[in-house]
């Protein structure tokens, strides 16, 4: 079978609620892949969509509440425009970063969408991309990227200048590196996502620290897509291929493992208060059947169980320390909050 | 013989999507009898990563749309060291042939494959028990409307009429017992499942997978007749009986023969055309009950027949869309890592008209030169020839390399070609074929070639030329 769901009443992290829906365009979202939220609460969801869905690539904006505020970007390769989507970042300023891993360029906008500049190019020399997918930002405004297919991350300023690149060294290089994120000291935390570990960095690209491996047990991990940490040093961990959410200390050691308890949205609600029949043939099934999987993997499990996370590609904290938990494949985004704070 | 290599290549072509002639000269090393066993028993597979297809294509994952299953599909075949194993998927698809144009579930679609692929070497009775409880095949053929006292014979029908003996093999008084056998065999939350597969709907967290689910209260547990035979039959028990029936045997043993050996008729004609090839049918209808139903056993007597390896059958069948692109994709390497451009292949085996997981009836598709039409004639030699003539593809630019460094490749223009040949899977080619290569070859043949120099693109334009020949197009 798959993974326990952890008991989150005798736990750190509660449940607070599920954002989103499945929509191929406006309000809601198609196969999200990252989110970041600015210091006023505004969230960024970058929604990947399908390959042969063009009108599903977009950046929404909305809030905690539920308020939707719109839509930009879209699908192409003109300015403002993208074609695989990825991760996103802030900087001091306020402007909103995204990276493309098709394009191999970081395409930028302001508070409201408008697109500002861009660069980028592929190949492998100092400051090119080849698949660019993490970035973050620390608190001087320079720039990570994870740069995925040449196994490194690359440090710029926030104009794209080149400034240092870096793998780590040890026994393991760096294998397709995805999520990235800073913490106050602007130490960088990489997910290794080849390598099944997160792997912490000096601000000059010394590595500090390695933590987890592969497996399923408690604090190893499968694929790990994406990196948070909050003030305390506390690291959450989007274990990816085990579609579940680890947290860590800041010495690295296991805490707490979520499988995720999705509810109803708001805008999911809407929905069904429209399509009644629906509603209604939803509320006599059970969507929490325990079976036999005829493939064993949590993917399988996630993808019979509709509350669990499936494709959970990115955490992300906003400046409250709520967790936001996006999930690609259930085009949603699960809230949770400490209780020690 | 055992180390013919045009033989080899015979079988790749056939019990795979083809293969270099580097690859075929391993298997060539192995033997031919030992390549068969490894096609058969291929051990741990070596493949793209489902992980890493995930990661940049998440509908891959999530499969919510139609085109998710085949683009899946497509990875495998194109990458997998296991290809019959994926040949025979194919081959079931064919025959079990189940559409997104009813199901509107790429993962269920996904998942019959997946099935297909761990059943379909091994006994047929475990094919179809599975089969029966799977849920893309339920909701296909309404098997979920099949209840106690109202049944519905869609499924019970095409069991014995397109997926095990054929018509003029049981009555319509069967058809209805064997319904009744499969009552209460449906899919859980049917009824949310269906009205959400009815409308298309993916809302409001896209798709919820589908299993199978027996309701016992309202499965007809009364005594059947079927076949001649009587007793309180559930479905197992009405696949085993299926399968002891001769009918049973000689028709998977035409499928099979017609889909690796020579084309046959299309099956409605099965029943007052008889086999072109009798003795092979005997053969593998023998073989059928010998091993208890092991379609691997099937499988084993056939590559190992001297009807199979008869240099009679070389290029005596169209390969169809699919089978072309995973073949030509094999050679230009083209998916080293995932790329977006999948989905562009994928609807160009399309055009071409096999739309995975999307088969035209319940019938599949017709094979051999149905596969041919202006149209698709047009698109399948411009997509053979613009992948092989890409040199940035890395299976190219190894296939340029080795071509560019082959002793005297530049002695003549028959040498060139005939380099070309065998780089691209040991290609035997009639005269007519050849002659037409060679004039081309000899335009401007008078430097020396390396991969260097625009001898590469002499070399390119060659196995360009190669990939638009009939016998490219045939396996």
């Amino acid at each position: 079978m798959g993974i326990e769901t952890t008991k989150t009443n005798a736990c750190l992290l509660e449940y607070r609620l599920t954002m989103g829906m499945t929509v191929m365009e406006g309000q809601g979202f198609y196969y999200p892949v990252d989110t970041t939220i600015a210091a006023d609460g505004r969230m960024y969801v970058i929604s990947r969509s399908r390959d042969e869905v063009a009108r599903g690539v977009r950046v929404t904006m909305c809030n905690v509440d539920g308020e939707y505020f719109g839509n930009f970007g879209g699908f192409g390769e003109e300015d403002g425009q993208f074609v695989w989507p990825c991760c996103s970042a802030i900087d001091s300023l306020g402007r909103f970063y995204v990276t493309d891993e098709k394009l191999h360029r970081i395409s930028v906008f302001d508070r409201s969408g408008k697109f500002l500049d861009r660069w980028g190019e592929h190949g492998s020399a100092n400051g090119e991309l080849d698949t660019p997918s993490g970035i973050a930002f620390d608190s001087h405004d320079n720039l990570y990227v994870a740069d995925t297919y040449n196994n490194r991350i690359q440090k710029f300023t926030n104009n794209g200048r080149f400034l240092m690149t870096f793998s780590g060294h040890g026994e393991e290089i760096m294998s397709l590196p995805w999520g990235l994120a800073t913490d106050r000291h602007d130490n960088l935390y990489v997910a290794d996502w080849g390598n099944d570990c997160i792997r912490k960095f000096s601000s000059d690209g010394i590595e500090l620290a390695h933590f987890g491996t592969s497996g399923k047990n408690d604090g190893e991990f499968c694929r790990p897509s994406s990196v948070s940490v909050d003030r305390d040093g506390d690291i959450y961990v989007a274990d990816w291929g085990n579609e579940r959410v680890q947290i860590l200390n800041s010495a690295g050691e296991f805490v707490e493992k979520l499988r995720g308890q999705a509810t109803i949205s708001s805008w999911a609600q809407n929905f069904l208060n429209i399509n009644v029949e629906e509603a209604s043939a939803r509320d006599k099934a059970d969507l929490n059947l325990q079976i036999e999987y005829v493939d064993d993997t949590p993917h399988e499990e996630s993808s019979h169980i509709e509350k669990y996370f499936w494709s959970p590609t990115s955490v992300t904290l906003d400046k409250n320390g709520l967790l936001y938990v996006t999930e690609a494949n259930r085009h949603r985004i699960q809230v949770y909050a400490r209780r020690d704070r | 013989m055992d180390n013919d290599i045009g033989l080899i290549a015979h079988l790749m072509r056939r019990a795979g999507f083809g293969a270099n002639r580097e690859q075929i000269g391993m298997h060539a090393n192995a033997g031919y009898q030992n390549t068969v066993e490894a096609l058969l028993n291929p051990g741990e597979e070596d493949r793209m990563d489902d992980h890493l297809i995930r990661r940049f294509h998440p509908e891959l994952s999530g499969m919510m749309g139609p085109n998710a299953p085949g683009q899946n599909w497509l990875y495998r075949m194109a990458t997998t060291s296991a290809p019959l194993r994926e040949k025979m998927a194919l081959f079931w698809h064919g025959i079990f042939a189940t559409g997104y144009a009813k199901v509107i579930h790429g993962k269920a679609l996904s998942d019959q494959t997946r099935m297909f692929r761990t059943f379909g070497m091994g006994s047929f009775k475990d094919l179809l028990i599975q089969l029966s409880k799977d849920p893309a095949m339920i909701i296909w053929l309404d098997n979920q409307d099949n209840h106690n006292g109202a049944i519905n014979e869609n499924f019970g029908r095409e069991l014995l009429e397109l997926f095990t003996m054929g018509v003029g093999n049981y009555t319509e008084r069967d058809i209805k017992e064997c319904a009744r056998a499969f009552t209460g065999w449906t899919i859980a939350n049917r009824e949310y499942m269906e009205l959400r597969s009815q409308r298309d709907s993916d809302w409001p967290y896209g798709r919820i997978a589908w299993h199978f689910k027996y309701h016992p209260e309202d499965h007809d547990d009364g005594e059947k007749e079927f076949l001649g035979q009587r007793g309180r039959f559930n479905g197992e028990d009405i696949i085993h009986i299926i399968c002891q029936q001769e009918a049973t045997a000689r028709f998977i043993s035409r499928h099979l023969y017609s889909f690796f050996v020579s084309d046959e008729p299309p099956i409605p004609e099965w029943r007052y055309t008889p086999p072109t090839n009798p003795e092979a049918i005997d053969e593998l209808t023998r073989v059928y009950f010998d091993s208890s139903y092991d379609i691997s056993a099937m499988l084993r007597a056939l590559f190992n027949s001297s009807y199979f390896q008869s240099q009679d059958s070389w290029y005596s069948k169209v390969k169809s869309p699919v089978e072309l692109v995973a073949g030509v994709l094999r050679l230009t390497g083209e998916f080293n890592r995932p790329r977006r451009e999948i989905i562009d292949r994928y609807f160009q085996a399309s055009y071409m008209g096999q739309f995975l997981n999307n088969p035209p009836s319940v019938e599949g598709w017709h094979q051999g030169t149905d596969w041919l039409d202006t149209g698709t004639l047009v698109e399948r030699v411009n997509f053979a020839s613009q992948q092989i003539g890409d040199s940035t593809k890395p299976g190219i630019q190894a296939m340029i390399e080795r071509i560019a460094s082959t002793p005297n490749n530049v002695a003549s223009p028959e040498n060139l070609i005939s380099v070309c040949l065998e780089e691209m899977g040991v290609i035997s080619v009639e005269e007519d074929t050849m002659r037409v290569l060679i004039d081309f070859a000899s335009q401007g043949h008078d430097q020396p070639i390396n991969a260097s120099n625009d001898g590469s693109q002499k070399i390119s334009a060659a196995l360009q030329m190669v990939a638009s020949t009939k016998e490219f197009q045939r396996s």
